[in-house]
């Protein structure tokens, strides 16, 4: 039996009296992508840092393949399977594209050459153009490309699409679909929704160092799902949240906003109790928003 | 073998990437020039041409090992380009050898540079085993210098490495005897230059051309080894605690 790609068992993490991580547990098998969402301060970095070994953790362990995650220590042939993309990736603006693959794939004993690196970046037409002169979307797509330099088993992307164009971020998720298919695990940190929703077999969403919630996209939406209703009601507070299925009430200036995992029960008690209740709106809920009462109801717990 | 081609490769990109920019390149080979054109050949108090070349010599290589090593580290470290290297199966070793070449094809422009100015405009006449010393002592010397601004790189931010640099680059030439003689100086500043690498290579170097203090040899080059010696153990020390 082989190993997992990556295999994390009670990670914590403390800088100073902040908790950065507090026990994080997660397990990848081969071709799986998991997506991690966090708001900023999450801990997203700091628990990639701890992966790639670039940060000690406090306690707790990270496997790769196995093999046991040493600090910083130099373990070159683990190196020759992973593939990093960093969220701060720039190379020398000096070095044009050509060169910065030839010099990169040189680091590989099994990887593409130099003009298979141009292709996967998709950037033939520029393979003279020095670094520096690239706009953003070409620059991820080149650090993409480095990430598979060794075509590894084990990609980290770290908001890989961030500054790309629609085009280009939907052939970057074309390329993490092929990996996947090839058997490559990839762990992926983003910020658009839309992305985990697309990529992602399961989504991982971290808050104040902890897994607040794991799952498919599609269980993630089944676990919050809630519709809003929007109104202006004559009804108080009180008479409000009393209504069944309602499970927060916020509100307006002129209206108040009710969410309800029962919308039809909820909308006929409200239109019995209420008979000028006017202005009835009923919205779904985006993943976005889901992501975001997850990440907002365990902040509120803590306080 | 694949890692002898990493090494060669790292080291022909860090040149390359080095070369192309105008604003490292210019300075470093014109200023030892420029004040060895004005102050050893132009404005020449007679016969100190030999004795300036010394030290427009020292000048001259300890800049760019500086400028370098500190300035690019620094920049690599702030732009990620270090820690993407890191992670990758490159050699460490790959990475600061290749930025010691580029140092050394700097330091020996230079050096090659200044002797011409020297014999063809200079007058400055040595024997053939003199130039050999002379120019194998400066190139060897750089390498305290690379490793004082390994530890600036490790240390500093890419926006803070050039100006701390020539904070210590400029009065270190100077209290070093570079520009005036040390015996010039007041008396402490004189025993003070005893802390400098490069008044210890400007020593050596003078002593070449017969124009040192007179103090041994064995003291100057024990002392530019003890100084390198702790300077790598700290680069090093610096190095494996860094984290991103």
């Amino acid at each position: 039996m082989s190993a997992l790609p990556l295999q994390i068992t009670g990670l914590t993490k403390h800088y100073a009296d902040k908790t950065v991580l507090a026990g994080v547990d997660i397990a990848l098998a081969n071709g799986e992508v998991l997506c991690i969402l966090g708001p900023n301060g999450a801990g997203k970095t700091t628990l990639i840092s701890i992966i790639l070994g670039l940060v000690k953790a406090d306690s707790g362990e990270v496997r790769l393949f196995g093999q046991l995650q040493t600090g910083t220590a130099r373990n070159t042939a683990l190196r020759q399977k992973l593939g990093v993309m960093m969220q701060i990736g720039s190379l020398s603006a000096n070095l044009t594209v050509s060169e910065q693959c030839d010099l990169f794939s040189s680091y590989y004993q099994n990887g593409h050459n130099a003009t298979e690196l141009i292709n996967l970046a998709g950037l033939d037409h520029h393979a003279n153009q020095r670094f520096g002169r690239l706009s953003g979307g070409q620059k991820q797509r080149l650090l993409f490309a480095l990430a598979l330099a060794g075509k590894p088993q084990l990609v980290f992307l770290d908001e890989p699409t961030l500054g790309m164009d629609v085009e280009a971020r939907r052939s970057l998720w074309q390329q993490v679909r092929q990996l996947k298919q090839q058997g490559v695990a990839v762990v992926l940190t983003t910020h658009y929704l839309e992305e985990a929703e697309q990529l992602a077999d399961r989504i991982l969403v971290l808050n104040n160092g902890q897994i607040i919630a794991q799952g498919s996209p599609a269980q993630l939406k089944a676990m919050t799902a809630y519709k809003f209703i929007q109104c202006c009601s004559t009804l108080d507070d009180v008479q409000l949240t009393a209504l069944p299925a309602v499970q927060q009430l916020t509100r307006l200036s002129h209206s108040v906003v009710l969410q309800s995992n029962q919308v039809e029960q909820t909308l006929r008690a409200l239109l019995a109790q209420d008979s000028h209740v006017t202005d009835i709106e009923v919205r779904p809920v985006a993943l976005e928003q889901a992501f975001l009462q997850l990440t907002q109801s365990t902040t509120a717990k803590e306080r | 073998m694949s890692t002898l081609r990493i090494y060669k490769k790292e080291a022909w990109y860090d040149l390359i990437s080095v070369w192309r920019t105008p604003g490292f390149v210019l300075p470093a080979l014109a200023f030892p020039l420029m004040f060895y054109l004005f102050f050893g050949v132009v404005f020449s108090a007679g016969g100190n041409a030999t004795y300036l070349l010394v030290s427009y010599g020292c000048f001259g290589i300890m800049g760019p090992a500086m400028f370098n090593f500190a300035m690019n580290i620094a920049s690599d470290r702030a732009h990620g380009w270090l820690t993407l290297k890191r992670l990758s199966p490159m050699p460490v070793g790959a990475y600061l050898l290749a930025k010691l070449v580029t140092s050394l094809v700097f330091a020996l422009v230079i050096i090659l540079l200044l002797f011409s100015v020297a014999a063809l405009f200079a007058n400055v006449r040595l024997h053939t085993g003199q130039w050999l010393i002379l120019a194998g002592l400066l190139l060897a010397g750089t390498l305290p210098f690379a490793l004082i601004g390994l530890i600036l790189g490790l240390t500093l931010s890419d926006k803070a490495a050039p100006g701390v640099v020539n904070l210590l680059y400029l009065p270190m030439a100077f209290l070093s005897g570079l520009w005036l003689p040390v015996t010039m100086l007041p008396q402490a500043l004189q025993q003070l230059a005893w802390l400098w690498p490069s008044f210890h290579l400007s020593q050596l170097g003078l002593k070449v051309i017969g124009a040192d203090l007179g103090f041994a040899s064995a003291w100057h080059l024990g002392i530019l080894l003890g100084q390198s010696v702790l300077l790598a153990l700290q680069a090093r020390r610096l190095f494996n605690r860094m984290t991103s």
